[in-house]
């Protein structure tokens, strides 16, 4: 089956003065810059899918995504082509599991590109000190790859329930507006770490590739420590794992192509170079895909 | 280029809590009571609520009713999608993460399913049939579940404690239903049976019609809806759609045996019937199967609710073809057509006598 290949990309962390932008304007300022740096006209866009978690408001209805598509004009009314808009969660790994969905949408010629966008932030007028979210915001175009061979791979899901109360995110709906609490008890990078290693072999033995054969893993950027802990624990070495944790956040569903866009904007891979994409998330969730350039 | 392979509905599971709310003692909770009479306007009686029990529970019962009927063991499931609006997990709370469906693959036992949410507001269910139906057509899975549990209770709360006149937008709240509802999807062995059309759209511009968020008033959520713009929008455009949706299946109005409309009310029905009589210049047939009377709007489950009550009630019988329609907040318009295999003799067979001995 054809690849789906990333198109381009656009991205969005606040400035100085935009301390309260909201997760849809993120996606909205990540999806206008990833439609400037595409040859696809808005209007291509079949598919747009919003995986980012924390919602503007908490609202519960309508999808996020309809939001986005309207604010980026993407087919907004009833007549001319046509897009869906969907929310898809799934914690840190959403933008992975939209990727493989948009890719199965791509596949059965339901259109000719599609959007996986996302964009995070906790919207409450004063948040929860422990309730923290790194305010970003991260769009993929992707489309059937013109080249065989490129494009993303294979992908490997793999949830743990047994550790699932290590990592919850709730809103309160006691008070009024409600309020987000975001609750990740100690021992969630030990848990996420311990379980990397299962994920990375499942997605390399379904693409039939050994960890030598990689040539670069742009994991979430949770955190120095994990960062540094990660090689190790997925046994590859460091040189090849992208830490942009000394000036990035980690910013949730959106950390992963953050750091891929810091990656390509300062050395862009060669064609043919081999990536793993490594998410985690609740669930707990490990996420892996690879990706040939 | 082949065909691309015909997904089908291997299994269904409904859940209906027992407890009947009815909108006379609905009304009567409301501080502020309005000057109007839901019941006359709206068609719908009575809807079941959920006491004691939570979104999520609905769900997992619906999909345990979906596991006894189906010939798939939970174990076997190779995805869990749960399209549920309402996440409500525990009394004032809405749970972001983990996914939901998380929470019932670990309830079901279904270890090694790929886990998502998809949430598309009432379109949800059809949205996370297109996106399986996707995933089962590239091979990425074999089978799967769409789950959803909806417990609405807490929103029709919020409104009978903030309605203030009798053209609130948060009348609507007022409407819904709980249940809770599940499919299991698998290739169909049979060309002639399974989903034919699925499509879905988006009309963006029209996001602002009916939003759920959390009350700035008090506690709970609510729902604000403007009932009559969006019902306006919805009739203007859904017929188009439906008619595209009949040609790319190759079917006429005359080929279909049954429509399942999105029940948002009686009245909402008998106004989609004259859109659609308008549309094609013709008298519609008595073709649409309604149960907005005795369950209310239970949103995302709404069409598969429908589907349970006349299948039980020996309306929908086997090789019946289906038209769903659906309109959700969004706007999203959604159509599938689809023919039944033996899935309603097999539906009555199991819970026709009311003992299906439920897990």
């Amino acid at each position: 089956m054809t690849r789906v290949r990333i198109e381009s990309m656009g991205t969005s962390l606040p400035a100085w003065w935009q301390r309260r932008k909201g997760s849809v304007a993120h996606a909205v300022t990540a999806g206008r810059r990833c439609l400037a740096a595409s040859r696809h006209q808005p209007a291509d866009v079949g598919v747009l899918v919003s995986a980012g978690v924390y919602r503007d408001g908490h609202v519960a209805e309508p999808a996020i995504a309809a939001y986005i598509q309207h604010r980026l004009g993407i087919n907004i009314e009833f007549q001319g082509r046509a897009t869906l808009s969907f929310d898809l969660l799934n914690g840190g790994c959403g933008m992975l599991n939209a990727i493989q969905v948009a890719g199965a949408l791509l596949q059965s010629g339901q259109a000719v590109a599609a959007m996986v966008v996302a964009g995070e932030a906790n919207s409450d007028r004063r948040p929860d000190p422990a309730s923290a979210v790194a305010r970003s915001g991260a769009a993929l175009a992707l489309e059937l790859s013109p080249r065989g061979g490129a494009g993303f791979g294979s992908f490997a899901f793999q949830t743990h329930e047994e550790d699932v109360g290590l990592f919850s995110a709730v809103v309160s709906l006691a008070v009024p507006r409600g309020r987000l609490f975001v609750r990740r008890q100690s021992g969630l990078e030990e848990a996420w770490l311990g379980h990397a290693s299962a994920a990375v072999d499942e997605v390399l033995e379904r693409e039939g590739l050994t960890r030598d054969q990689i040539d670069l893993v742009v994991p979430a950027q949770i955190s120095a420590d994990f960062l540094s802990r990660l090689p190790t624990a997925i046994g590859i070495p460091a040189a090849k794992v992208a830490d942009f944790t000394a000036s990035l956040p980690d910013t949730g569903s959106t950390s992963v192509f953050i750091a891929w866009q810091r990656l390509c904007a300062e050395r862009r891979p060669a064609a043919g170079t081999r990536v793993l994409f490594l998410a985690v998330g609740s669930g707990l969730t490990l996420a892996a895909a690879t990706y040939t350039v | 280029m082949p065909a691309p392979t015909k997904v089908r509905i291997e299994s269904l599971g409904v859940s209906l809590p027992e407890t009947i709310l009815t909108t006379a003692a609905l009304m009567d909770r409301c501080r502020r009571r309005p000057r109007l009479d839901l019941e006359t306007i709206t068609g719908i009686r009575e809807r079941r609520v959920a006491v004691g029990e939570h979104a999520l529970d609905l769900a997992v019962h619906a999909a345990e009713r979906a596991l006894a009927l189906s010939r798939y063991r939970a174990e076997d499931l190779d995805a869990v999608i749960c399209t549920s609006i309402s996440k409500h997990h525990r009394d004032d709370e809405f749970t972001l993460e983990p996914a939901t469906a998380v929470l019932v693959r670990k309830a079901i036992g279904a270890g090694r399913a790929l886990v998502f949410d998809v949430v598309n507001a009432c379109a949800g269910m059809l949205n996370g049939i297109a996106v399986l139906q996707a995933l089962i057509r590239t091979g990425v899975v074999r089978n799967g579940m769409v789950v959803s549990g909806e417990q609405n209770l807490p929103l029709a709360e919020s409104a009978t404690r903030e309605i203030r006149h009798s053209l609130d937008r948060q009348l609507a709240a007022l409407t819904l239903g709980d249940a809770g509802a599940a499919l299991i999807l698998d290739a169909a062995t049979d060309a002639g049976h399974g989903i034919h059309h699925l499509d879905l759209v988006t009309g963006a511009r029209h996001d602002h019609y009916c939003r759920s968020l959390p009350s700035p008033r008090g506690r709970g959520g609510i729902l604000l809806t403007k009932a009559r713009g969006l019902q306006r929008k919805g009739a203007e455009h859904f017929p188009a759609y439906l008619k595209r949706a009949l040609d790319a299946t190759g079917w006429s109005i005359a080929d279909l045996q049954h429509i399942i409309p999105h029940q948002v009310s009686v009245r909402a029905v008998r106004q989609g019937v004259k859109a659609l009589s308008r549309h094609f210049g013709c008298e519609m047939p008595d073709i649409f199967l309604c149960c907005a009377e005795t369950f209310g709007n239970t949103t995302t489950t709404s069409h598969f609710v429908a589907l349970h009550e006349f299948m039980l009630n020996g309306r929908v019988c086997p090789g019946d073809n289906l038209l769903l329609v659906s309109g959700a907040s969004g706007i999203v318009i959604s159509h599938l057509t689809m023919t039944l295999d033996d899935l309603p003799d097999r539906y009555r067979a199991l819970w026709g006598s009311g003992a299906g001995g439920v897990p």
